[in-house]
């Protein structure tokens, strides 16, 4: 039993008051949410330009960063309801439980710009391509698009779960099976494959530290695998379903990012791709190839569907776990804890929401904001990282101190799992110091500072702000304790 | 019940979406057809078929060509050196995520170099700020040709 499922006899504060029985998710919808908030066709023109050396590329994340979380994820959820919060509270301490939690909520809400204003450049390429470069229309369309995702947020679970489905099936799985079959079709007419297809090319070309930099940083292709798990109350078995749910989205996941980046290198030269200037113009000059360019359009609103399903699930994940923790050890003022009648973290939601809505407005209307955007993305992913370390060192503690406490699920070598992840994870935080291309040839020294001070600001002076101005009487839910009623 | 099925608290939610999908899918469609090719957007097809050949890159298809960039190159073309095209443009440039681990990697240079050749032919008017941003990107040859 969870937080939420205290029983009715007990007294309840007053912010918990009007929370509803939770809802019921099947584990194929947790699957499918979980598919939608990693997965999307949108990086295959960008992996495609590797050839078959995408395979690699998605490969070797995979085994020591997917596998790792997946496995170790499904063991925690299935012994411990309530996401990374709960698992880090237990294993480590609380005050890190809701540092894991922080940096999970905080790396989303420089996301939401740059995935929204990809979307709106994509609704420009269907509309008038002009649009694409106006800053008021890119501005209009994330602020719209963002406050109409907190709405459908706000109307609770199934509200976004129906919806992240239908964007994962309508805008990655149909177009996604497309492109395989029409790549095998073009090869089965006896095409030769545009890029090379041999062994020879199964390894990304080495070039030292920048293919270092581009293996390293694909292991962040699969962060977010462990962000559904805040939903683990939602199943009717938790402890058997949540893992079901993780197998079934790390296969999915995998065959969205290798097969139909494979089958776009099939037809389009790697050097036709760059020609393009965005993943639309990609997608048309795959489907221009079969005499098929009107699908191009079908495909963008694929896209913007799978994106907007995507944000979905990202809005209503760490902002729970955010919530559970704040209730129970007092992190957030009452404000912030307050749930709308569907019981759901609504001011936290709003809160973010007009965080968000500024970030967004200075990226599409301030020229030196939007141009070292790029720079915000590498902060938010350094400090994802600190979720990932956290949850497995808890994961291997919790093992340890409580060995009996009832697991539905116990990842094989557990211990090697953890390793594995922590040090891909260790990997990828020391690769995040190594300037990228858009740096171009400024310092590196600079860089460093930039993005180790955007690290420790973000994930760790605000956080420990919270803890440390933190009141008793912001405590509104009991806290949850390792005996109390966990399913098995 | 299971949730993604038309769950009937949430049907205006569903129904708006579908409705504003349905709609961006149709204008997509008409757009779409009322691109023409003529004698200028095969010219120019043509045109940058022989300059990449030039630079050594494969000979692209000219249908393709005169499908994507038209007369005057379309989407990019259009303001390729404001602020918010090079963002999304710098964004591209990433490792293989599609969710919030997108970061950026060390690009391709042959990868990068192809629309400098797309700016001037298309429009060489626009080059000049979109060199900026170009001359200052750290490349390497990150991709086995």
């Amino acid at each position: 039993m969870s937080s939420i499922d205290t029983p009715a006899d007990v007294p309840r504060p007053r912010a918990a008051a009007t929370r509803p029985a939770p809802t019921t998710l099947t584990w194929v919808t947790l699957a499918l949410m979980t598919t939608a908030s990693v997965a999307s066709l949108r990086a295959a023109p960008t992996m495609a330009v590797y050839g078959l050396a995408c395979v690699f590329l998605y490969l070797v994340p995979a085994i020591v960063f997917l596998l790792p979380t997946a496995l170790v994820s499904a063991e925690l959820a299935s012994g411990w309801n309530g996401g990374v919060y709960r698992w880090v509270s237990e294993g480590l301490s609380k005050p890190l439980g809701f540092l894991a939690v922080w940096c999970q909520f905080a790396m989303t809400i420089f996301y939401y710009p740059s995935l929204l204003g990809f979307v709106a450049s994509t609704i420009a390429y269907i509309i008038d391509p002009a649009l694409a470069s106006s800053g008021p229309y890119t501005a209009i369309v994330i602020v719209v698009l963002y406050w109409t995702g907190v709405w459908v947020s706000s109307r609770g679970t199934k509200a976004l779960a129906g919806l992240a489905s239908w964007g994962l099936i309508i805008g990655t799985l149909i177009p996604g099976t497309l492109l395989v079959v029409l790549g095998m079709v073009f090869l089965g007419q006896g095409n030769p494959s545009a890029a090379p297809m041999d062994s020879s090319h199964l390894l990304p070309q080495w070039t030292g530290l920048a293919s270092l930099v581009l293996i390293v940083n694909n292991f962040l292709s699969y962060s977010g695998m462990e962000m559904n798990a805040v939903h683990v109350s939602s199943l009717k078995d938790p402890a058997k379903e949540y893992p079901k749910s993780m197998f079934l989205a790390m296969g999915l996941v995998l065959l969205i990012f290798i097969l139909p980046a494979l089958a776009i290198s099939w037809v389009v030269p790697a050097d036709q791709l760059s020609l393009t200037a965005g993943v639309m113009q990609a997608f048309d000059a795959f489907f221009s190839y079969f005499g098929i360019g009107w699908l191009t359009p079908i495909a963008a609103v694929a896209l913007i569907s799978a994106s907007l399903g995507g944000m979905l699930t990202w809005l209503a994940g760490p902002s729970k776990g955010l919530l559970e923790i704040s209730r129970q050890e007092g992190y957030l003022p009452p404000f912030l804890q307050k749930l709308n009648k569907f019981g759901i973290q609504q001011n936290i939601l709003v809160t973010q929401g007009v965080v968000t809505t500024v970030i967004a407005l200075g990226y599409a209307l301030i020229p030196n904001v939007s141009s070292v955007y790029w720079i915000f993305s590498v902060i938010t992913t350094q400090v994802y990282l600190i979720v990932y370390l956290l949850m497995f060192a808890a994961a291997m503690r919790l093992r340890r101190t409580q060995p009996d406490h009832p697991r539905g699920y116990r990842a094989p070598a557990l211990g090697v799992l953890c390793v594995v992840g922590l040090l891909a994870s260790l990997a990828a935080l020391c690769i995040g110091f190594v300037p990228s291309s858009q740096f171009g040839s400024g310092s590196v020294w600079s860089y460093v500072a930039i993005v180790g001070g955007g690290l420790v600001i973000l994930g760790f002076v605000i956080p420990w702000a919270f803890l440390k101005f933190r009141k008793p009487s912001w405590k509104t839910a009991p806290a949850t304790t390792p005996s109390e009623g966990e399913q098995a | 019940m299971s949730p993604t099925r038309f769950a009937s608290e949430h049907k205006w939610v569903y129904w708006g979406a579908i409705v504003i999908l349905v709609g961006l899918l149709i204008t997509g469609l008409i757009r779409y057809s009322s691109v023409k090719r003529n004698n200028e957007t095969l010219t120019k097809a043509n045109q940058l078929q022989e300059e990449l050949e030039k630079a050594g890159y494969p000979s692209p298809d000219t249908d393709t060509l005169e499908r994507l960039l038209g007369t005057d190159g379309g989407q990019v073309c259009e303001d390729p050196g404001s602020a918010l095209k090079t963002a999304l443009w710098k964004i591209q440039q990433a490792n293989g995520a599609a969710g919030p681990g997108m970061r950026p990697v060390i690009t391709d240079t042959k990868a990068v170099e192809v629309e400098r050749i797309v700016l001037q032919v298309y429009c060489p008017d626009e080059l000049d700020d979109f060199e900026d941003s170009l001359d200052d990107l750290k490349t390497d040859d990150t991709v086995r040709r």
